[in-house]
């Protein structure tokens, strides 16, 4: 019995072995199961996820081209600049090791606040930059002490340089780090690390072409983020070099000649000038953005320098060799972080230096306007080089005077006199017989009233009024006076001093409808223009008038013809006013310019070209309320060519 | 009995199996330190070689010896907790206790000793009473006084371990089915009082494994980065040396519980088939000599020691395979870790033991 039972006890013992046994083999199974499930099945997606774990795929920025000059000075470049990052993810007290770090290299307490707000709101695994262009005696304490902060790491990357300073600031623009709406507009852009985009000039313009394609490198990294090795999949495509038409020698030159204008620069040094300059905000404001240039008036009174615009072209090619405003601005300062301080000091001088006086300044062409007066009107048959008008002083058109600059009028007039000496009277006479239409015609043909297509960021239109115009813009009819008042450049007529240049240059070159270039292209001649399609016979009349300004005994202008052996030029002054003349001051005999408040004196203009004989150059030039266009502007375009010529040999 | 009789009884295959799970594993410490065989693989390595000759050892000591000490050693391996609880080390816990600068971990051993402490009751016990639930009593309390102290340290893991070690010894000693099924159900209503005694950590590990994905950089970073790092081995995996999971220190604990984890990355599902399938063959080894043990103690000691081997795998491969949570458990003889293999080692050698003096004659 006993024994039965034993040996029944056994066998119960030996069958759960067995289910043991059984069942033990049953949950290994289902183990191999699990493991096919991810190791078989699943093998993909694990190994995508091991992919991103194991290589931390970074974009390379690309070096950006480089932009040069006609011959090949360098305008923009790039140069080596290291920076700072931390990982938040990696770091253990991220307040304590910017502390430490603060030890080590120069930080702020705007940087930390910076640092700690961007790892608050961004993923923690994304590197931060702590501070940009290390110096090399940051770098060397780094790189000693680096390894005790965890993630703290260096980057070396480009920035970009302009090593001419301002000269250049306004054709170049600036490249600054990508902003968030550029990013939205372009998704690709973000995942580019530190890159830097074109915001305006050159640098925007030709954007596409001289970033280049971002390279894709992936670095294997441990767990903690720290970088094994680098493999490269993808290398960076450079950015293309740009060379412009710029002659960065006739730059600096048109903008010392248009920045001094007819006046003296002081020495900032004296105590006499400091305590001036203390009272002086406009001063303050200017020489905060670096300038050391100020100027004496007529008056013995302390001046920033001139505001205003100068271009040069080739009137053949179209290629722009210098294109100045004034005043300018240190592109160098939007490369990096831009400074606060920097941008306030920018944004607040009273002569908006960011703006791009050559292209985005609207100007009132003024008596440089008449040429296109002139020229429509011989093309229309209104007048012939004989036709002439007496100039009282005044004219009537119904209940309205039109006065000429000049009080006893200029007598008997025809076309070149009366753009020699720069009648009004004459000209308002020829404006309402040849109608506003056939004006604004002409003034297109010469490029006015239409953008140039120079390839610069916003740049302005100008504008050419017409009936149209008016009623589309104003609402009202046009009346006859308004064609008076347009036909000297004044009322509605607004042009940029760059297309004042590229008038002067159709009027020199007389064949081709130029348009400015600023990029040089290479091995493509000026064939490629439209024609001019302006009646020849016209165009020598006008000239004729223009060459009169410099050489006529009555020439607005005849005292600041370029030398005679460089060829001479042939130019026309414009005179604008800023502030309406009221009848009562007229009448009590008009306040000398230099005495009126800097922002109610005359802008002054001057276009020209030269040489006379076979034309070469056409140049604008605009002192904004610098009074008289033939005292202030005359000369500036003067020097500039003489030193233009001579160079050329 | 002669020494050459002895040694001719000694069941060497199991020993043939634990040497290339010692071999796989020193392999895997080789490369989890980067190809070096410091300062694991080199030590794991001798560790198991004493272990084997621990083994052959344990054999030579006559089991009616080892039967007459089985409370003994269970009375040893509760005081032994109860001093951890006192003096022992952990992060946090109390698991560890340092011996001349070595750190011993009681739990281990003290599941052999509920294994054999239950076995001589059940072998002592009259086959009638094995009916009667009442007689399964002082089983369930011979489980349940270490399982406390175990589950107090915190070792979650250790502690379910012996307890189904435990049960599969009173199981086999022929718990009646009807009781099989009341316990379970039984269990499954202890669970909502378990999750109130368990710590904040362990209930974060819980919530962890049902979703690991919620906290990927957190608790839940060890079976996520586990998984990718199983997951991308792929069938023959990525080769020796070159787990990039593993190599990069994605992986956690790659030495010691998720050193499975780190052979799937270089060997593939291959490798980890090849392990599951040796582990399985020393338990069924185990399980066999149990059927040509004599006595009901040597019986039920080979079933509780075979069925422990297969705990400890099964617990650790389910926990990096992301099946069950994180609870910390090492794959014995491949794992680095002394007091598992040790554990394990003194099993074989008590099981040799078993066979050695207690089998029948053929």
């Amino acid at each position: 019995m006993f024994r039965a039972k034993t040996k029944d006890l056994r066998r119960t013992m030996s069958r759960r072995g067995l289910l043991l046994a059984g069942g033990s083999a049953l949950l290994t199974s289902f183990l191999g199961a699990r493991l096919f499930q991810l190791q078989v099945a699943q093998n993909n997606r694990y190994q995508r996820l091991s992919d991103r774990n194991q290589f931390d795929v970074r974009i390379v920025a690309p070096t950006r081209g480089r932009l040069f000059d006609r011959k090949m000075r360098l305008l923009a470049g790039n140069a080596e600049s290291f920076e700072l990052y931390i990982t938040p993810l990696y770091v253990d007290d991220l307040q304590q090791t910017l502390a430490a770090l603060g030890q080590i290299v120069e930080l702020t307490e705007r940087d930390i606040k910076a640092v700690l707000l961007a790892a608050r709101k961004g993923p923690s695994f994304r590197d931060i930059i702590v501070r940009d262009d290390l110096s090399q005696r940051e770098l060397a304490r780094l790189a000693v002490r680096s390894p005790l902060f965890g993630g703290v790491s260096f980057g070396k990357s480009l920035r970009r340089i302009y090593p001419q300073g301002s000269l250049a600031c306004h054709i170049t623009g600036y490249v600054s780090p990508v902003t968030a709406r550029e990013i939205k507009r372009n998704q690709s852009l973000e995942k580019t690390p530190y890159l830097g985009t074109g915001k305006v000039g050159v640098e925007f313009a030709h954007e596409d072409y001289l970033r280049g394609l971002p390279g894709r490198e992936r670095i294997e990294v441990n767990a903690k983020g720290q970088p094994v090795r680098v493999l490269r999949d993808v290398d960076a495509m450079s950015g293309k070099d740009l060379q412009l038409s710029i002659d960065v020698g006739v730059q600096l030159q048109a903008a010392e000649i248009l920045r001094r204008g007819q006046l003296e620069p002081v020495e900032l040094g004296s105590l006499q000038v400091q305590r001036a300059l203390a009272k002086n905000t406009e001063l303050q404001a200017h020489i905060a953005l670096g300038d050391d240039l100020v100027l004496r008036d007529a008056k013995d009174r302390l001046v920033p320098p001139e505001s205003g615009a100068v271009v040069v072209m080739d009137i053949h090619s179209g290629e722009v060799i210098s294109l100045v405003s004034a005043p300018m601005f240190d592109p160098n300062l939007f490369t990096g972080t831009l400074l606060t301080r920097d941008w306030r000091r920018l944004n607040s001088h009273p002569r908006t230096p960011l703006l791009n006086r050559a292209t985005s300044g609207q100007y009132a062409p003024g008596s440089t306007f008449k040429m296109v007066v002139g020229l429509a009107a011989i093309e229309a048959g209104v007048i012939s080089k004989d036709t002439q008008f007496n100039c009282s002083g005044d004219m009537e058109l119904g209940n309205a005077t039109f006065h000429c600059w000049r009080k006893g009028g200029h007598g008997m007039m025809n076309i070149i006199s009366a753009l020699e000496q720069s009648c009004d009277v004459f000209i308002y006479e020829v404006a309402l017989k040849t109608g506003i239409r056939k004006i604004k015609d002409m003034a297109h043909r010469l490029g006015l009233g239409d953008v140039t297509g120079i390839g610069l960021p916003g740049e302005k239109q100008g504008i050419i009024p017409s009936h149209e115009w008016k009623l589309a813009n104003q609402g009202r009819v046009w009346t006859p006076g308004e064609t008076v008042v347009s036909s000297i450049g004044q009322g509605y007529v607004l042009a940029t001093p760059l297309q004042l240049a590229v008038m002067t240059a159709r009027l020199a070159n007389g064949k081709q409808a130029v348009t400015p270039r600023l990029v040089k292209s290479i091995g493509d001649t000026a064939s490629d223009f439209a024609p001019l399609d302006i009646d020849p016979y016209a165009l020598a009349i006008v000239r004729e008038g223009m060459f009169k300004v410099m050489n006529g005994g009555l020439g607005t202008a005849r005292n600041y013809d370029l030398d005679k052996s460089l060829g001479g030029m042939a130019g026309k002054t414009g005179t604008v006013q800023v502030k309406r003349i009221t009848k009562a001051q007229r009448e009590e005999g008009i306040v000398n310019n230099i005495d009126r408040p800097w922002a109610e004196r005359d802008h002054a203009l001057f276009v020209a070209y030269a040489p006379v004989k076979r034309p070469r150059y056409a140049i604008s030039v605009v002192v904004e309320h610098g009074g008289s266009g033939s005292s202030t502007a005359a000369p500036v375009a003067r020097d500039i060519l003489t030193q233009l010529m001579q160079k050329q040999g | 009995m002669t020494v050459f009789k002895i040694l001719f009884r000694i069941p060497w295959h199991l020993l043939f199996l634990a040497g290339i799970l010692v071999l796989v594993g020193s392999l895997a410490l080789y490369s989890a330190s980067q190809g070096s065989w410091q300062p694991w693989a080199g030590r794991h390595a001798v560790r198991a070689i004493v272990g084997m000759a621990l083994v052959v050892c344990v054999a030579f000591i006559d089991f009616s010896f080892i039967k007459r000490m089985s409370y003994v050693f269970l009375a040893a391996a509760i005081l032994v907790l109860l001093a951890v609880m006192v003096i022992g080390t952990g992060q946090g816990v109390s698991r560890w206790i340092s011996i001349g600068g070595m750190n011993f971990q009681p739990s281990e051993p003290a599941k052999l000793a509920v294994i054999m402490a239950l076995a001589r009751y059940f072998s002592s016990q009259p086959h009638d009473r094995m009916r009667s639930f009442v007689w399964y009593l002082p089983a369930f309390v011979i489980i349940a006084v270490p399982f406390v102290m175990i589950v107090k340290q915190p070792d979650l893991g250790t502690a379910l371990m012996l307890l189904f070690g435990g049960l599969v010894v009173v199981f086999s000693a022929g718990l009646p089915w009807r009781y099989v099924f009341g316990s379970l159900v039984a269990v499954l209503a202890a669970v909502p009082l378990l999750w109130v005694q368990l710590k904040a950590y362990q209930k974060v590990r819980v919530m962890t494994f049902l979703n690991p994905e919620s906290d990927v950089l957190g608790a839940g970073y060890q079976i996520t980065q586990s998984k990718i790092a199983l997951g991308s081995g792929g069938f023959f995996g990525k080769g020796f040396l070159m787990g990039s999971q593993s190599q990069l220190n994605y992986l956690p604990e790659k030495q010691t519980d998720f050193v499975f984890t780190m052979i799937g990355e270089e060997f593939g599902f291959a490798g980890n088939i090849f392990i599951l399938l040796i582990y399985l063959l020393i338990t069924i080894a185990i399980l066999r000599i149990s059927f040509r043990v004599i006595s009901r103690f040597a019986q039920l000691t080979c079933i509780g020691i075979g069925m422990m081997v297969f705990f400890y795998m099964f617990v650790n491969v389910a926990m990096v395979s992301g099946l069950l949570p994180v609870v910390g458990a090492p794959l014995p003889l491949i794992s680095y870790g002394g007091t598992s293999m040790l554990t394990v080692f003194i099993g074989f050698g008590i099981v040799a033991s078993a066979i050695v003096h207690d089998r029948r004659q053929s």
